[in-house]
């Protein structure tokens, strides 16, 4: 062997003195899906849950056992707490496939600021996971809910928020990347999907919940929660949770649900969805227009009305504009009103049309923001009937 | 033939010496240097009618066609000669004239001297003695027998020529002949192993191949010094670049199609007697992924074959070691549901993943030797306790997860879709320190051996053409038959650094080509 040779040998052999640091065979973790922040006293109780992969597995007839576990700790600081749970957990916790966080109301109403530094340093975490809010319920309690079909209730939430969000428009899914980003500005304003509890909390824990034709406790979306800086102020009902999903375009398909002429109701599906938000300034002051194009099939009706017609599709344009210019317009009243924050991101438009402008309004934009006039124009263009022309209604009254 | 090339053949034997003129004489020399082998066969008949004269017919019983001898010899001496009257008392003129106007066999040279005496019968030819004369007659009746051309065992193809070599060589070289009927295909003559004497043929297109290398060949089987040379691995190991490599750097086939379409590349085939897989020189890492029925198929499916066998040699060489690194360094690679099942399998596996690898490998290696060498009678045997013991028991017993069994299942399928057997091997081998790596450095570690790997492929050669040829060095004209295919039409050129004088196949269809590009 030549001397260069045995040089590189002697170079390489380091290599193998890491031994097998940092190994962890995947019998030894304890994969955690969920993990819940909640505020007592002063200190912060975190809940994990954490899967049994032999539950989960379609190989192994079920022992009966619940699918997932919880762990509770409490600590003066998260990472405290996360470690305090290796007392209780059979394995060391491993975040890496973490889903969903799951912020408890009281800490939200104080402020998450403090609670997101971990989540959002450490390198276990990753940044892929969504974050929620447990409205009228503790993180620990909506963590303590067992799901029926997807057995891991992680899942669960981030199927529920994902799907809903797709659909129907009143989630929006914010991960641990776009809270802290918003969390950052000074102008804009954080909003996180809220999850709460429908049944007893403590029944919820039962594997007997998932044992029922109809599940007593169930978990439910009820809509955007609204932040001013870090701290929760209040929870936009679904219909305005759906105008701000038009606000800020996110929404992908969604219903509409609009009067007929002569009574009866015609349901609308929305198939896309495009929102424009222009600022600009008039006069130092500045101005917001919202431009809303949606297209959209008609899905059901329920009322007399011949769709053949080209009026009555010029109609169902018509009223769905209305419909959905309400609706939006009673977002952005009820936001300017009761919340005062701006969790549109309409300052980041008007930053973008004016920077020069924007800068001298900057610092008063709190103020600024309840007053601002805000323009909605929404265009509709209805495309297709569906597989049946005119309504069975129709049909049958002309036959009597 | 065989007879005026074995007369330059050097005898171990200290016999050297020439014949004597006496017959007794020579007949007690050839029995004791047999030491007195009853298959050696020494017929003496007298023949002539005023002057006796005493002939000896020396053959070996089983190398030789007796019914050859019988006929053209013994035949034709006994019944012809029996009229040599006394004017031709000379035993000159009467060993001239048994020569050239009594035998009729085809093949009959003089030899003087013992050595050459041997090689003669030991090839299975007759040698004819005279008493009273100093040279003998050598006569070619070779008759041994041998196996039928059958079916090609290792190399089966759906469509495709039904044949292959056999032991013999010069049936080997005839299959080879039949197929390239050019006056240009060459044979050159060794004989190597100095107790064995096996004969070895060099067959190449004369003006394809490259003399260069043609000349190094020879000069390196030249160079063997061993005893016995009983298959051509012997000489596959003395005459490679490199001896530190356990990459095959000379590629072998039984099949007679794909030695012409290798010769046809320029490339050299040495035939070993005795054996029928022949060797090729030099030989690349790409033809060792290739099949025979690549060429004889659509190209599209052919191509995409190809594709195939590649990604089956990545799998065999890190899916092992991949399994390992990630669920022991990177379980965050892998999608939740998958990371959550393969984590339910693991539950109760008393062993950390590497070793539960090792295990399933190695069981898996024991079970396909044992499959390999033991009598084909207890076969199903060892299937049924293979299936039984890697598949089913092992994974009801917790020993090891059911993901593993499929990893083992997938690189055991993966290492047998390469149609030369050679390269399987070296991958078998490859696998194991892999996975050792992966076990201690995680991704890291896999991408660390395959990086050694691949240098350590850069830098050898095969008969001075670089191993990786046509990737590194990369050579646009040689993809179009590497890692996909072109179709026939576009494959016009032969591989640049095998044969590098005459590159181009088909000059005919070439010229057209140029002159219609130019009438355009």
């Amino acid at each position: 062997m030549s001397k260069f040779s045995l040089i590189c040998f002697l170079l390489i052999l380091p290599l193998l003195l890491s031994g097998c640091w940092s190994k962890r065979e995947l019998n030894e973790l304890a994969i955690v899906l969920a993990l819940g922040i909640d505020k007592v006293d002063d200190e912060f109780e975190l809940s994990i849950q954490v899967v049994d992969p032999s539950e989960i597995s379609t190989r192994q007839p079920s022992t009966g056992r619940t699918p997932v576990i919880t762990y509770h700790a409490t600590g003066e600081t998260i990472f405290e707490a996360i470690r305090k749970i290796t007392t209780l957990a059979a394995r060391k916790p491993y975040f890496s496939h973490l889903r969903i966080v799951v912020i408890g109301e009281e800490l939200a109403k104080e402020g998450i600021n403090e609670a997101l530094d971990l989540i959002s340093r450490d390198h276990e975490f990753r940044n892929d996971f969504d974050v929620i809010l447990s409205h009228q319920a503790t993180a620990k309690d909506v963590l303590n809910v067992l799901t029926p079909i997807e057995k891991v209730p992680a899942n669960k939430m981030l199927n529920s928020l994902r799907v809903s969000e797709k659909v129907w428009g009143s989630t929006i899914s914010i991960n641990i990347d776009d809270l802290v980003n918003t969390l950052n500005n000074n102008e804009k304003s954080a909003i996180l999907s809220a999850i709460e509890i429908h049944g007893d909390p403590k029944l919820g824990m039962d594997q007997t919940n998932v044992k029922k034709v109809k599940t007593p406790v169930l978990l439910k979306y009820a809509g955007l929660a609204v932040f001013k800086k870090d701290r929760y102020i209040g929870l936009l009902t679904e219909d305005e949770s759906r105008g701000l999903s038009f606000i800020k375009d996110k929404i992908e398909s969604t219903i509409e649900i609009i009067a007929c002429t002569k009574g009866g109701t015609l349901s609308t599906e929305i198939t896309k969805s495009t929102t424009k938000v222009k600022g600009n300034f008039k006069k130092g002051s500045p101005h917001i227009n919202v431009h809303i194009d949606v297209e959209q099939n008609v899905g059901e009706v329920e009322c007399d009305m011949k769709l053949s017609n080209n009026k009555s599709i010029k109609y169902i344009n018509k009223k769905t504009e209305k419909m959905i210019k309400q609706q939006v317009e009673h977002t952005i009243r009820t936001v300017q009103q009761n919340y005062q924050v701006d969790v549109f991101g309409f300052s980041e438009v008007l930053h973008r049309s004016d920077a020069k402008q924007w800068k001298k309004i900057k610092n008063d934009w709190e103020t600024i923001f309840p007053e601002l006039p805000i323009k909605v124009e929404v265009h509709v263009n209805t495309q297709g009937l569906g597989t049946i022309q005119n309504s069975l209604l129709h049909k049958s009254k002309k036959e009597e | 033939m065989s007879v005026s090339k074995s007369s330059d053949a050097s005898q171990p034997n200290s016999n050297n010496e020439l014949l004597y003129s006496s017959l007794s004489s020579n007949v007690k020399l050839i029995r004791n240097t047999l030491g007195n082998s009853n298959d050696l066969i020494i017929r003496e008949i007298t023949i002539g009618k005023a002057e006796k004269h005493t002939i000896a017919i020396v053959y070996m019983d089983g190398l030789s066609d007796k019914t050859t001898i019988s006929d053209t010899i013994i035949d034709k001496l006994m019944l012809d000669l029996v009229e040599v009257n006394g004017s031709e008392t000379d035993i000159e003129t009467i060993h001239q004239y048994i020569r050239e106007s009594c035998l009729t066999v085809v093949d009959a040279n003089n030899i003087s001297h013992f050595s050459a005496l041997f090689t003669a019968i030991l090839n299975g030819n007759t040698v004819i003695l005279l008493n009273g004369c100093t040279f003998g007659i050598v006569t070619s009746t070779k008759g041994a027998r041998d196996r039928e051309v059958t079916e090609p065992s290792t190399e089966s193809v759906i469509r495709g020529p039904r044949e292959s070599f056999t032991e013999t060589l010069r049936t080997n070289t005839a299959l080879i002949r039949r197929k390239i009927k050019s006056p240009n295909l060459w044979i050159k003559s060794r004989v190597v192993g100095e107790v064995t004497q096996t004969d070895i043929a060099v067959m190449y297109i004369n003006g394809i191949a490259n003399d260069k290398i043609v000349a190094e060949v020879l000069a390196r089987l030249d160079r063997i010094n061993i005893d016995g040379i009983l298959e051509s691995g012997y000489i596959e190991d003395f005459i490679q670049d490199s001896k530190f490599t356990i990459f095959p750097t000379i590629y072998n086939s039984e099949r007679p199609d794909v030695i012409a379409g290798e010769l046809l590349d320029g490339k050299i085939a040495i035939l070993v007697d005795g054996t029928p897989f022949v060797l090729v020189v030099p030989a690349l890492f790409t033809s060792f992924l290739q099949s025979a029925e690549d060429y004889y198929q659509n190209w599209i499916v052919s191509s995409l074959i190809r594709l195939l066998r590649f990604l089956g040699i990545s799998l065999a060489l890190v899916a092992p070691s991949l399994y390992v690194a990630i669920t022991t360094f990177h379980q965050e690679m892998l999608p939740t549901a998958m990371l959550i099942s393969i984590a339910s399998q693991r539950e109760g596996v008393p062993f950390p993943a590497v070793v539960e690898a090792l295990i399933m490998e190695i069981a898996f290696e024991v079970l396909r030797e044992a499959g390999l060498r033991m009598p084909r009678t207890i076969g199903p045997a060892v299937s049924i306790v293979g299936t039984l013991v890697i598949g089913q028991a092992a994974v009801e017993a917790g020993i090891v997860s059911a993901v593993m069994v499929i990893i083992v299942a997938l690189t055991a399928i993966c290492s047998f879709l390469f149609p030369a057997y050679g390269l399987s091997n070296t991958i078998r081998v490859l696998r194991f320190p892999l996975m050792i790596v992966a076990a201690m450095l995680g991704l890291f570690g896999v991408m660390f051996g395959i990086i050694i790997i691949i240098l350590h492929l850069c830098s050898i050669r095969s008969f001075g053409v670089p191993y990786l040829s046509p990737f590194g060095p990369l050579i646009l004209k040689d993809q179009k038959d590497a890692l996909v295919l072109f179709p026939r039409r576009a494959l016009l050129t032969r591989p640049r650094l095998v044969s590098q004088k005459n590159n181009v196949r088909g000059h005919k269809y070439l010229d057209t080509k140029k002159r219609n590009k130019s009438n355009v």
